[in-house]
């Protein structure tokens, strides 16, 4: 019984699930259990998930004995790590570009990498070193502030399917190509671009996320897109050039996505879709479309509530509708169309499976009551509605609240919940 | 099966499925339960096995009756679709609330059954064990064997870390090596002094001296024209009477020291070494060294210069190898020319 207890409970598991348990523990700790027993010597040097980030050193005041500490952990435990590498990350706020890097790179790219993240400290960007681009076998690639220049020879990655770009430094044209050049790609996240018109190939996408400034959006071909989250900021520039195009920014956008199930448009992408926008309905039907949340509205903007009504016609799977005033306006009384409802929404339209609704930043304009009215008079199946008024207007709720227990109900069970206190 | 708010589920309408531990024992388990693991649930459908008590279906040996309990617990609980998030999470807190010894059997088992979440919830549980404990309190845990020397422990490590404690390690390490080196200077000298220094002209010289009869004969000879050197130069003065004393002396200055010593005298001009060893009260000696030829004095100076440069470049490897020869059989490279080039 006493060779029982002190038997070694752990060593001789297989190696798989060593390696599961030392890359559930930090890196540094990982290495530690070199001094365990002579089993366990050489353990980690085969783990082949590895991520590094500033606390794989011990910390210090001093920036330069940092910087050199964390190079030099990761160089030697890239010289004694023994067999393939499918994943490296490393994120630290100040390691900058440096030759070890390159280094770094061009060891895991003899290594078979498949998953690669990047992201280093603010100042000067990572310069992407050429062998970057050998990398054939990664399939999740995550870089943050780099400048990327892909060689001439390059020809995609042919096995990426996730790939994320935050404040990157790349020739339009460059961007374009590498997106349409993994044809596997079913994730791309962009953020932080300025002034970027895209146009995008991805026949195999499904999840689409976009951040910055964006001249123009274009899906050409991306006939698998799932779901769809974009953010739109405006620069004056940006503003110019939606005043001066002549597209329908509503077809160019959504022309091609029927397999859509999620749409996420915030800051000013209403605006974007309702440039160029003209009354009458669309034959494109969104079968698939169960949640729109669309963030930044300005009900002022009659072309901004074409594009919503059109969005939400053309979707008669919809099941979740969550629509947000602009958060920076105290509420505008325009007397403005007042027949623009019955023109144009269609009266014998229903939401069949409209069950939840939520208006956030509501400021009883018009509009937005015309709206609202709207929603709760053709959404039969309706069970909750939520009004949140904006936290600007606060005064004007009593008249909001008299409007709204005025509208009828197409939903016997629906409840109208308006909140009272700011979340 | 009948449904209905009330439903009551007969015994006989469920159905089973038979298994097998490598005990021998068999037992019964729903089939809904015991299907959520994949092994299981793919041996039943290719083979059809599991129906009946005479066809269950063996596990793999890694499983035991008592494990298997925890597991079928676990696929008990997660196989009813509509719990929450939360309280999946909260069942899996609780769930792993278990013994090292335990644990590990449980990852093993459900390894081997191929139930991948459960490997991740122990794997996870295991690495919480380890994370931030010392390297004795993770042995503690799981029973490891203390099976590394002191080199084999720090090794990797030192390049990778700058943990206190292995700093303190180093310290550690650094202080045993020195008694060892210490301990070993005899043999350690002697196998230089053979290799390393011409021992003609040394012997010639010290001839007259060596008057103590000394079994070693040239080598004590040496021993004690090189002691006596390094005494003159760090200031100690003791009587010449046992070269027992002449060794003993100078192993209780730190080996730095006297390194640095030697560096600092041949950095001197040759007359300097020789004016001090007369400040020291060594009569026999200051006899001996004013009785020297200029050209003997110039061989002793390029001695004690070869020496000196020897004994930095070459002491911390010879230092290891007597070492690791001492502990494991693991060669060490040491290069060393004929003349005692510096690397």
């Amino acid at each position: 019984m006493d060779n029982d207890l002190r038997e070694d409970l752990i060593s001789d598991l297989p190696q798989s699930i060593i390696e599961t348990i030392l890359t559930k523990l930090p890196i540094r700790d990982a290495v530690r259990t070199c001094a365990l027993s002579s089993k366990w010597r050489y353990k980690w040097t085969t783990i082949t998930d590895l991520v590094f980030n500033d606390k794989c050193v011990s910390s210090c005041y001093d920036r330069p004995i940092l910087e050199n500490k964390l190079v030099s952990f990761i160089t030697h435990f890239l010289f004694l790590h023994d067999g393939p590498i499918h994943k490296f990350a490393l994120s630290t706020s100040f390691l900058q570009s440096s030759p070890d890097i390159d280094q770094w790179l061009l060891f895991l790219s003899r290594r078979g990498i498949r998953n690669l993240s990047i992201e280093l400290g603010e100042g000067e960007w990572f310069r992407a070193p050429s062998c970057l681009f050998t990398c054939s076998k990664l399939t999740h690639l995550e870089l943050v502030r780099c400048e990327l220049d892909p060689p001439p020879k390059f020809k995609g990655f042919l096995c990426l399917k996730y790939l994320n770009l935050q404040q990157i430094l790349m020739p339009p044209d460059d961007i374009e190509y590498l997106i349409s050049s993994c044809p596997l790609l079913e994730s791309l996240t962009l953020s932080y671009f300025d002034g970027l018109e895209l146009a995008l190939h991805a026949p195999n996408l499904k999840y689409l996320i976009l951040e910055g400034e964006f001249m123009d959006i274009c899906l050409e071909n991306t006939p698998r897109l799932i779901a769809v989250s974009i953010a739109m900021y405006i620069t004056d520039d940006i503003a110019e050039h939606f005043e001066q195009s002549s597209s329908c920014n509503f077809d160019k956008f959504l022309g091609g996505v029927p397999c859509l199930e999620r749409l996420v448009g915030q800051i000013y992408f209403t605006k974007y879709l309702s440039i160029g926008i003209d009354s009458g309905s669309t034959p494109i039907k969104y079968h698939h479309l169960k949640i729109i949340e669309l963030y930044q509205v300005n009900f002022e903007d009659l072309n901004e509530v074409l594009a919503v009504l059109r969005l939400i016609v053309s979707s008669p799977n919809l099941k979740e509708l969550h629509i947000a005033g602009p958060s920076n306006t105290a509420a505008a009384v325009v007397g403005s169309d007042l027949g623009f409802w019955e023109k144009e929404c269609p009266t014998d339209y229903m939401f069949d499976q409209l069950k939840t609704v939520k208006i956030t930043e509501v400021s009883g304009t018009l509009h937005e009551m015309g709206f609202i009215k709207f929603l709760l008079e053709h959404a039969p199946v309706l069970k909750v509605m939520t009004i949140t008024p904006s936290a600007y207007v606060t005064e004007g709720r009593l008249s909001m609240l008299v409007n709204l227990v005025r509208f009828r109900r197409a939903s016997a069970q629906a409840e109208v919940i308006f909140v009272q206190e700011q979340p | 099966m009948p449904e209905g708010p009330m439903a009551v589920v007969k015994p006989e309408m469920k159905s089973y499925i038979w298994l097998q531990t490598t005990d021998g024992s068999i037992q019964q388990v729903e089939e809904d339960v015991a299907m959520f693991c994949p092994m299981i649930c793919r041996e039943v459908l290719q083979t059809g096995m599991g129906s009946s008590k005479n066809y269950a279906i063996s596990l793999p040996q890694r499983v035991n009756p008592a494990i298997l309990g925890l597991i079928l617990d676990y696929c008990r609980f997660h196989q009813v679709p509509g719990r929450s998030n939360k309280e999946r999470k909260t069942f899996d807190e609780k769930f792993i609330k278990l013994d090292a010894k335990k644990l590990c059997e449980l990852t093993s088992a459900a390894d081997s059954l191929q139930l991948r979440p459960l490997v991740d919830l122990t794997s996870r549980a295991l690495a919480r064990m380890i994370e931030g404990k010392t390297p004795e309190e993770i042995r503690e845990t799981f029973n490891l064997p203390d099976d590394l020397t002191e080199e084999e422990k720090l090794e990797p490590l030192r390049n990778l870390t700058d943990d206190p404690r292995i700093r303190l390690l180093n310290r550690l390490y650094a202080r045993k090596r020195k008694e060892l080196k210490e301990r070993a200077k005899v043999k350690n000298v002697e196998v230089e002094e053979e290799q390393l220094v011409d021992e003609r002209p040394v012997d010639e010289l010290l001839s007259f001296i060596n008057g103590d009869g000394e079994s070693k004969g040239v080598k004590a000879a040496k021993n004690k024209k090189k002691n006596r050197r390094r005494k003159d130069l760090s200031g100690n003065f003791s009587s010449n009477d046992s070269n027992c004393n002449q060794f003993k002396e100078p192993n209780h200055l730190p080996s730095g020291y006297l390194i640095g010593d030697i560096d600092s005298a041949t950095s001197q001009s040759k007359s300097a070494v020789f004016q001090d060893s007369a400040s020291v009260t060594f009569s026999p000696k200051l006899e001996f060294d004013n009785e020297l030829d200029p050209a003997m004095e110039e061989e002793l100076d390029r001695e004690v210069e070869d020496f000196a440069r020897r004994l930095n470049s070459v002491w911390p490897e010879r230092m290891q190898e007597m070492l690791s020869l001492g502990q494991e059989r693991r060669p060490v490279p040491v290069s060393l020319n004929g003349n005692g080039a510096v690397k």
